[in-house]
């Protein structure tokens, strides 16, 4: 049993070069290779996250901006909006007051017309009438009456037509 | 054959005698299963470093990929820092390499390796030259003997600590394959010991024999599944502490 602690130093230069080869070897063909594809795969895979984290920022950005537009354009629309009601009131307002202005004259003209046309019938009548009755004068008076009779029969009836 | 003889005959290495021009050569048990494990890893590693065209390649190479990034993120470069990435390889070597010895021991027909204190001297012999070379590359001959003395050490002090810390290093590097070989070698003679005990009672009585089986077989199985932790444990201790050394030797005070 006391040859356990008993050191073979041949058994331990042996394990030596045979472990220091194996580093070697293994370090060269197996390794770098392996350790090389990590690594490049974790650097593809560090860059990838932060391309996500990059272009997520960009994006929060973005929509941070066009919400940002979103309520500008908001605000503006309401804006024209209520300039447009506005606007629109005042307009038909305006309408209104040119429509009843026009309606007004029109009614207006329209009663003096009719005025004009009343009164120049009216004279017409009275012409047709101091005719009629100048013809009639004129047949009375040559059945001897008097012009002065017959101006007094004429505005007697006038004033029978006037009252009617 | 008293027990005693029939523990060493298991666990002793055995030399094959073989002698080349009047030299002994170290051809022992141990040594050819080193080697046999070493030309298994070689093989193993190097095809799975390149076979990742077909599907149970990749696979492998995921399995390489992980057993690195283990040894990297858990065991170099916490201790190390950063100036441990060179060191990867040897690491990787290291913890594969003395797993794969303390397994080989499971398998019949083969020896554990690590329960001979030549073997464990000789991979704390490599611990201590990265160590040495880890101490050496990044602080040169004067700053790592001065990383010996820790900052605000009075000057007087300095002579006495300075041996101290110098054989303080040794020691570590000493322990590392006594703990190795301890462990290895304890887990196995605590295995023969429990097979042992079926015949030794078997002898005082064929009935007791048949007796004592059951219960020695069970602990047989619980010794195994334990070794096979202690397998996995003191590759990862050893790999750890040296590491945590050449760490130390980087980083000073």
């Amino acid at each position: 049993m006391e040859d356990l602690l008993k050191p073979d130093y041949g058994v331990m230069i042996l394990t030596i070069c045979n472990f220091l080869l194996l580093v070697y070897l293994l370090k060269r063909f197996a390794w770098n290779g392996l350790i090389g594809a990590l690594e490049k795969r974790e650097e593809k895979v560090a860059s990838d996250v932060k391309q996500a984290a990059d272009d997520r920022q960009t994006a929060e950005k973005l929509k941070q901006e066009l919400e940002e537009r979103l309520s500008q354009i908001s605000t503006e629309a309401s804006k024209k909006m209520a300039e447009a009601v506005k606007l629109g009131q005042a307009q038909r307002a305006e309408l209104l007051a040119q429509t009843q202005e026009q309606a007004k004259r029109l009614l207006d003209q329209t009663k003096a017309q009719l005025e004009a046309e009343k009164n120049q019938a009216l004279a017409e009548v009275r012409n047709e009438i101091v005719r009629t009755a100048v013809l009639a004068a004129e047949k009375v008076v040559r059945e001897q009456i008097s012009t002065q009779a017959a101006n007094e029969a004429v505005d007697r009836v006038l004033a029978e037509i006037e009252k009617k | 054959m008293d027990v005693a003889e029939i523990i060493s005959h298991h666990i002793l290495d055995h030399d094959w005698g073989l002698s080349l021009g009047g030299w002994r050569l170290p051809i022992t048990t141990h040594s050819v299963t080193i080697f046999v494990v070493s030309v298994l890893l070689l093989v193993g590693l190097v095809y799975i470093s390149r076979a990742r065209a077909s599907r149970s390649g990749r696979l492998l190479t995921t399995l390489a990929e992980s057993y690195i990034t283990f040894v990297r993120d858990s065991l170099v470069l916490p201790n190390m820092g950063a100036e441990g990435r060179g060191f990867l390889p040897y690491f990787c070597t290291l913890f594969l390499f003395i797993l794969s010895i303390n397994l080989a021991g499971m398998i019949p027909e083969m020896k554990t390796a690590t329960s001979n204190i030549s073997v464990t001297a000789a991979l704390a012999i490599c611990s201590g030259g990265v160590i040495l070379y880890s101490g050496l590359k990044y602080h040169g001959i004067i700053g790592f003997l001065k990383g010996f003395v820790p900052s605000g050490t009075p000057v007087w002090l300095v002579p006495l600590i300075f041996p101290l810390e110098i054989i303080s290093t040794i020691i570590k590097v000493c322990v590392l394959a006594i703990r190795l070989f301890a462990n290895m070698l304890s887990g196995h003679m605590v295995l023969l010991c429990l097979l042992l005990i079926i015949f030794i009672v078997g002898k005082m009585h064929i009935a007791a024999g048949a007796g004592a089986l059951l219960p020695a077989m069970v602990l047989e199985i619980f010794m195994t599944c334990l070794e096979l932790l202690v397998a996995f444990l003191q590759a990862y201790v050893f790999t750890l502490l040296t590491a945590i050394f050449a760490g130390s030797v980087i980083h000073t005070h």
